[in-house]
């Protein structure tokens, strides 16, 4: 089955559930109809989601080349630990409520897209993924300039996170292209 | 408005990369996909800079060390947004060559690359003594910062509502 077939059943299945009334309901709430009306409003909502991406991505890149050994060595890996953490975070709520404002402008074309919930589980695999990272970081970031333990698992764990984000970005613009 | 709506911009479009562009199901959607990962990485790498310019953060750190751990990413992403966008515009010339929100975004960007020349060649002299963790951040360094960070808020915004007025605007 080709990706094409694997993305058309996944809709058709989608559209079945009761995923199919609650989306339709929804793009008629006051919210989504406001949304809809408003020529700025969606294009700014994505520019506020892309600003999050902007600042989630790039701060999970500087603390995994971090851990990589690439870049910030001026300083110890706490130190950038502490620096990246709270943007992290931060931005990941950014991304998040900006996120649920685009499906209630929306509502259909992502939540009987099959595309937009591979993209919503790759986001919280990358979610857990960080909380792993990080949890990997608080135990080695004391001994890690002067003992080489647990470098490998982190490093290998920090590149994986940095590809899985960039998957979740591709699933992001791929959802205005699945046939649906 | 000879240079919009030229010749040139006819002939790229109807070149064989830009044919084979428009013509694909994948290739424009990819290419995209690619845009998008270099502009997060540009806009937050320059933010990070600019934040420390401000002395919003990483305060304990020299600028020097910030540009360095920036900079390179910085022109890395932007070489392959510039790449990329490069493609997308070949495959529809014509349409964004009379988009309004395609041509501010271009000079947004244009005046984001003389802002950082400015800084660069200007406002960064003597950087190494006032660059380093606690020193005062010359007023200039931090216009410049402001005037980037609003920039590349801007940036992104002009490349979102070209998605939605392709088509809307015509060369005459």
């Amino acid at each position: 089955m080709s990706i094409g077939d694997l993305i058309f059943n996944g809709a058709e299945l989608l559209r079945s559930t009761r995923l199919a009334e609650f989306s339709l309901g929804l793009a008629d709430s006051s919210f989504s109809l406001w949304l809809q009306s408003h020529f700025y409003a969606i294009p700014l909502f994505q520019t506020l989601h892309i600003l999050g991406i902007a600042a989630l991505f790039s701060s999970s890149l500087l603390l995994g080349l971090r851990v990589l050994g690439l870049s910030g060595r001026d300083q110890n890996l706490e130190a950038a630990y502490r620096r990246y953490r709270p943007w992290i975070w931060s931005s990941l709520a950014v991304i998040v409520l900006s996120g649920v404002i685009l499906v209630v402008a929306e509502p259909v074309r992502n939540l009987t897209n099959p595309v937009f919930w591979t993209k919503m589980i790759l986001l919280v695999v990358g979610a857990l993924g960080t909380l792993l990272l990080q949890s990997g970081i608080r135990e080695r970031m004391a001994s890690w300039e002067v003992s080489s333990s647990g470098h490998a698992t982190l490093r290998s764990g920090a590149t994986a996170l940095i590809v899985l984000w960039m998957l979740v970005i591709a699933g992001g613009r791929w959802i205005a292209y699945a046939p649906i | 408005m000879v240079i919009v709506e030229g010749p040139l911009w006819r002939s790229l479009e109807n070149s064989t990369l830009g044919t084979t562009i428009a013509g694909s199901e994948w290739m424009f959607p990819t290419l995209e996909t690619i845009h998008v990962i270099a502009i997060v990485t540009v806009i937050g790498c320059v933010a990070a800079m600019d934040l420390r310019l401000l002395g919003i953060t990483s305060r304990g750190k020299s600028v020097q060390a910030m540009e360095r751990d920036t900079l390179p990413l910085t022109w890395i992403a932007f070489a392959v947004a510039l790449v990329s966008g490069g493609l997308l515009f070949v495959s529809k010339a014509t349409s964004y060559m009379v988009n309004p929100y395609f041509l501010t975004k271009d000079a947004l960007m244009l005046l984001a690359g003389v802002n950082m020349l400015v800084f660069h060649f200007h406002f960064s002299k003597d950087i190494d003594l006032w660059g380093q963790p606690g020193g005062a951040i010359p007023l200039g360094a931090k216009l410049s910062a402001t005037l980037s960070l609003l920039l590349w808020m801007a940036i992104p915004f002009c490349g979102r509502v070209i998605g939605f007025t392709l088509g809307v605007y015509y060369a005459s």
